[in-house]
This record gives structure tokens, C-alpha cells and sequence, in this order.
């Protein structure tokens, strides 16, 4: 039988027969669609879930800083270390802070004590933080060590009694800083009783700044985290000297979200897994069902001279039919669903993920059509002629 | 494989055939001897269970003798592969069934087509042999109707049809009558005397009906396993 009649038989009789393969076509495009989706989603997915996950746990933020110590001075480091860092792997963004911890502030005749950060650009989505009021430094601030600060809502609350206090003006270390933004946002954590100035200001103004000692940077995901932390050493004394260097990592919480990661991705894969299953197991007993009902059918094409093996192949590519056509709707759903899932998270992946997805399904719908057809199929070829001529 | 020159097509010698179950040996067919030559309409009658049927499978090789001789042409065809019997069937043999046994959910065209696409005949030469074996059985119009939708007596021209469509040397009809009226047997018989006519075809028939075994040209009875010429 050549291939171009045995496809043209084989799709007739699937379209002759569709109502009963309708529910396992079903069955295999829910599992293509949610495979093609899980898939080329999966790293936009990740993001969003990490940053929703990062904030509450910082399992993606890694702390680089110089340990205060004499015999190592007071080391800061370089914005060639800066970029150096931004350019591993993996990493998402970083930002230099310099810091004081207890600076003097005065409002109105009273006095305050606060933490103070120097900070750059790059701080506030390093740390997922947003402006309730006002907004953030620019660059026209930073250039210029402006005298203008952000403040943490506790501390805006504890000095002035308010929060909307942007545009109000507050003392340090005896010189007047404007009031920009007050800080939101769900990584506040400490920082909301912490006040911000741009790094250039903090290091030309404040006495007893430290130097810009600490780095914050923040992994894409959290499988980056593991990947990102060994080679950040190595980064680091490509460009300066690494004595006291330290690197932090929340292994605790990353752990956790990692554990939380994987069940949710192996409750997903197993959701897929056991419905191509189901659909594998209804491919069989189709095919079982059809091989049944159609035993005379199958005596009468070894009368007309059938050999075994195109009995066979019949049986063979019809439920490969089956199943390639299920996984061609299930790319349909799948690209559905794809378009959806990317609206709601603001998210595109690249088209060549997606193509490459499909044609996976389209592959692994192959398997599952032969693995599941191949009993049946057997079985129909190796029927004697004259029992299946006479079945009933 | 082609008709030789005089000698017969199908030269059966003392062929037996029995079943075994658990309580012992039962004989079907008992040192059957029979020949046939092209152009020849042999009816086989016998009274029901008596091996007819079971006679016209082995011929057709659709099922194995116990011992004997069957020869097709001079080739003993009892020794044949698996693959070589389904191409002595493809090429030399047509069956006809009792039940019509149409592809009922295909057309009258696609139920002509499988043969030819187990022949591996040329896609583009499939519609002049299926038109030619429908106007044999002048069913020519019908040629893309839905075979559910033909009447009884259609759909065993069709089948006869079926069984030409690949110019076999043999028809082998399993009561070919047996689910159809006296007017469309005579229609279905009067189809078969045409195609024996026009050429070497041969056709052994079994049947009950005596009627139809009178069309033929030789008569045999088949009774206890053993076939008698009358």
C-alpha cells in the first residue's frame, strides 16, 4: 500500500468516524495546549512569579559588601564593578549604596535619629520599591547632588506626623533637603523607617557616610540565584581588589520558593503528563474498539489481498491521524493560550519558542499515536481471514 | 501467472480439511478431487455445514487444507508464503460473500478503489478500471453513491464488480444469491454468466439454491466431506 493511499484512507475514515474519537482528540489538545503553554511560558511565568515571591522573601536578591574592617580600610566599589556585575548571567539588575547609620535630622526644633541610604537609579527596582507620592530621584538630582531625599512612611510618619510630605523640606546635618517621593511598595520591609538620598549627594554631603560599599543585585529568577553567587567573586577581582568581600545569599527562603516552585511545577507536568496519558489510554481503546467493530471489514481487505502489514499500517496511521490531528488543535488552544497568558502578565515570548513547542507536541503526539496504536494494530493484522470474515 | 493452454486452472487432489476441538478430530472436506478450467462455472451444492464454504476458503487460500494437493496453473499453491497468498488473492482471485460485505460508510468508487490500492495500481488509471467493472454490472451511474444507500441487489452487483475490478482469473462466490429475491438472483447470476463469457474468467459458486447452480456449466454436490460431480 503506498503512503499516499494509506494517509488518504486513513484521514477518511477518522473523518467518517468522528464523532466517537471526539473525546480523546479532546483529551490530547488540552494536554498539547497546556505542554506548548507551560513551556513558552514557563520563563515569563517564572519572572512574574519571582517578582511576586521576591518581595516577600528577597530569594532572588543577593547583598554584596566589604566588611568594616581596619586592617582592610574602608573599601568601595567601582561603577566598573558596578556594570561588571550587571553583565553576569542571570542577573536582572544591581545598584550601589552607600549608608549612615544613624544620621542626625531636625524638623521644626526637633530632632530625629534615622538610617540614611545613599542610593542610585538602579535601587528602587532592585528593591521592588515605588513612589506613593512624588517620585523618584533624576538624574538631574543625582548629577548635581541635589539636596533632595526620599523618605520611608514610618519615618515621614514618626517626623512629621503625615505622609503625604512631598515637597516638604527636612534638616540634615544642617542643610535642607526637599522631600521627593515617600516610598511604597510590597519589599519595604526596614526601609520604611529609612530616609534615601542620591549617592552623590549622600557622599558629598554627609559626614560619616560610608564609603559605597554595598551592592544590591537582583536575579532574573530564583534558579539564577545558585548560578549568579559563585561568580560574582571572580567578577569582582577582575576589576578591583576583593579583601573582605562578602556575598550574601537568602539560601533559606530560596530553598523555600525553589520548594514551592517545584511542587507547583510538578503538580503542572503531572496535570499534563497523566491527561496525554488519558489520551494515550483512549487512543487504545478506540483503536481496540475499532479493531473490534471492524473485524469484518478487516477479513474482507485480506480477501481482497491485504497483507499484514498494510492492515497493519492502516490501523498504525490512523491513530497517528488521531493524534497529530489532536495535537494540531491543541496548538491552536495551545496559541490561544499563549496570547491570553501573555496579556495578563505583559509578557511576550519569542515566536521561534513557541514554533519550536509545537512542533515538540506534534512529535511527542506522534509517539503516543504509535505507542498507542501499535497493539491494536497488531492485533488487527494478524486476525485470520476467515474468522474475521465470519464475525458477527 | 496466465491461463496455459488447455490445461486446467485449478487442480484440487484428495484435499482434506479437518477441525480438531477437545473431544477429537471432526472431518470437513475428505479427499476432494476437482478441476477447473477458465471459462468454466462450477456450482458447488450441499446441505448446510457440509464444507462448501470451507472448500471455497482454501481455494481462495483464505484459510489452510490439512493434506492434499492444490494446484493453481501448475503451482502448488499449498506451499505458498503468507506474503505470496495475498498476492495470489490480489491478482488472481475475486471473492463475492453472501452478505454483500460493502465499506458501508464509503462510496461505490472508494469500495472498487481498495483492491487496486492493494494491486498498487496507478492512481490515475483507478477510475477507467472501476467505471469498466461497474458496467458490467451496469452500475456505471452509481459509481460515487454511498454504498449504505444502495438497494440489496446493487450492492451485490457492486460486489461482483469488487471482485472484477482486478481482472481475476477466479470468482469465488459464497452463496452469492443468498440474501437477495428470485429477480435480482437471476440479475446477479445473468452478471456472472456475462463476465465468464467475455473472457478465461472461471467461477465456482456455492449455493443452496438450485436454481443458480442450473446457470452453471458443471455441477458438484458436496455431502460428508466428500464432492461428487453430477
Amino acid at each position: 500500500m503506498r503512503l499516499g493511499d494509506l494517509l488518504r484512507v486513513s484521514i477518511r475514515q477518522l473523518l467518517r468516524h468522528r464523532r466517537r474519537y471526539w473525546g480523546v482528540i479532546l483529551a490530547i489538545a488540552i494536554g498539547t495546549a497546556g505542554f506548548i503553554t507551560i513551556i513558552t511560558m514557563g520563563r515569563d511565568l517564572k519572572k512574574n512569579f519571582n517578582r511576586d515571591l521576591e518581595l516577600l522573601g528577597k530569594a532572588t536578591l543577593i547583598r554584596i559588601y566589604f566588611e568594616k574592617r581596619p586592617s582592610f580600610g574602608y573599601q568601595r566599589f567601582q561603577p566598573s564593578t558596578l556594570e561588571a556585575l550587571r553583565r553576569l548571567p542571570g542577573v536582572s539588575e544591581a545598584s550601589l549604596v552607600a549608608q549612615h547609620p544613624w544620621v542626625l535630622g531636625s524638623w521644626q526644633g526637633r530632632d530625629y535619629h534615622f538610617a540614611l541610604l545613599g542610593v542610585d537609579e538602579s535601587f528602587w527596582k532592585v528593591n521592588g520599591l515605588t513612589p506613593q507620592g512624588g517620585k523618584f530621584f533624576t538624574s538631574g538630582d543625582t548629577n548635581y547632588s541635589q539636596r533632595v531625599c526620599i523618605l520611608g512612611p514610618e519615618l515621614a510618619r514618626t517626623i512629621f506626623g503625615r505622609e503625604k510630605v512631598v515637597g516638604d523640606q527636612l534638616a540634615m546635618q544642617q542643610e535642607l533637603y526637599t522631600v521627593t517621593a515617600v516610598l511604597n511598595g510590597a519589599g519595604l520591609g526596614d526601609y520604611a523607617h529609612f530616609a534615601f538620598m542620591p549617592l552623590s549627594t549622600a557622599e558629598n554631603r554627609i559626614q560619616g557616610i560610608s564609603p559605597a560599599n554595598r551592592i544590591y543585585l537582583r536575579c532574573r529568577t530564583w534558579e539564577d540565584v545558585g548560578k549568579v553567587a559563585p561568580l560574582i567573586p571572580g567578577a569582582i577581582q577582575a576589576v578591583q581588589p576583593v579583601q573582605g568581600l562578602k556575598v550574601e545569599v537568602a539560601w533559606d527562603h530560596l530553598r523555600r520558593v525553589e520548594a514551592v516552585a517545584w511542587w507547583v511545577e510538578l503538580f503542572i507536568y503531572s496535570s499534563i503528563v497523566a491527561t496525554l496519558i488519558l489520551g494515550g489510554v483512549g487512543i487504545w481503546t478506540v483503536m481496540m474498539a475499532a479493531v473490534r467493530s471492524r473485524t469484518r471489514e478487516i477479513g474482507l481487505k485480506k480477501a481482497m489481498g491485504a497483507e499484514d502489514q498494510a492492515i497493519m499500517a492502516q490501523f498504525l496511521a490512523e491513530a497517528v491521524c488521531l493524534s497529530v490531528a489532536a495535537s494540531l488543535l491543541g496548538s491552536a488552544l495551545g496559541f490561544v493560550s499563549v496570547e491570553v497568558t501573555s496579556l495578563l502578565i505583559h509578557s511576550h515570548p519569542g515566536q521561534g519558542l513557541f514554533l519550536m513547542c509545537v512542533l515538540l507536541g506534534l512529535l511527542v503526539a506522534v509517539g503516543l499515536g504509535v505507542a498507542a496504536g501499535i497493539y491494536p494494530s497488531l492485533r488487527a493484522s494478524r486476525m485470520e481471514v476467515v474468522s474475521a470474515i465470519r464475525y458477527e | 501467472m496466465t491461463p496455459g493452454n488447455g490445461g486446467p486452472l485449478i487442480r484440487v487432489t484428495r484435499l482434506s480439511k479437518h477441525y480438531s476441538n477437545g473431544h477429537g478430530v471432526i472431518p470437513v472436506l475428505r479427499g476432494v478431487n476437482l478441476e477447473v478450467r477458465p471459462g468454466e462455472m462450477v456450482a458447488v451444492m450441499g446441505p448446510s455445514g457440509s464444507g462448501k464454504s470451507t472448500l471455497l476458503f482454501i481455494l481462495g487460500l483464505l484459510q489452510p487444507a490439512s493434506s492434499g494437493k492444490y494446484q493453481f496453473m501448475g503451482q502448488d499453491m499449498l506451499a505458498l508464503s503468507r506474503a505470496a497468498q495475498a498476492e495470489f488473492r490480489r491478482r488472481q482471485v475475486g471473492f463475492v460473500f453472501q452478505n454483500c460485505d460493502l465499506f458501508e460508510n464509503s462510496t461505490v468508487y472508494e469500495n472498487l478503489e481498495f483492491p487496486l490500492v492493494y494491486a498498487k495500481v496507478e492512481r490515475q488509471e483507478r477510475p477507467d478500471r472501476i467505471t469498466a467493472a461497474l458496467e458490467r454490472v451496469n452500475l456505471a451511474h452509481r459509481i460515487h453513491h454511498p454504498a449504505n444507500h444502495l438497494s440489496g441487489g446493487e450492492k451485490q452487483r457492486v460486489a461482483i464488480a469488487r471482485a472484477l475490478v482486478n481482472e481475476p482469473l477466479v470468482i469465488l462466490a459464497d452463496e452469492p444469491t443468498g440474501h437477495l429475491d428470485r429477480t435480482h438472483g437471476h440479475m446477479v447470476m445473468d452478471h456472472f454468466e456475462k463476465v465468464v463469457a467475455a473472457g478465461d474468467t472461471a467461477l465456482i459458486v456455492v449455493t443452496h439454491d438450485p436454481q443458480v447452480a442450473e446457470r452453471c456449466s458443471r455441477i458438484f454436490s458436496l455431502e460428508d466431506g466428500i464432492l461428487n460431480e453430477n
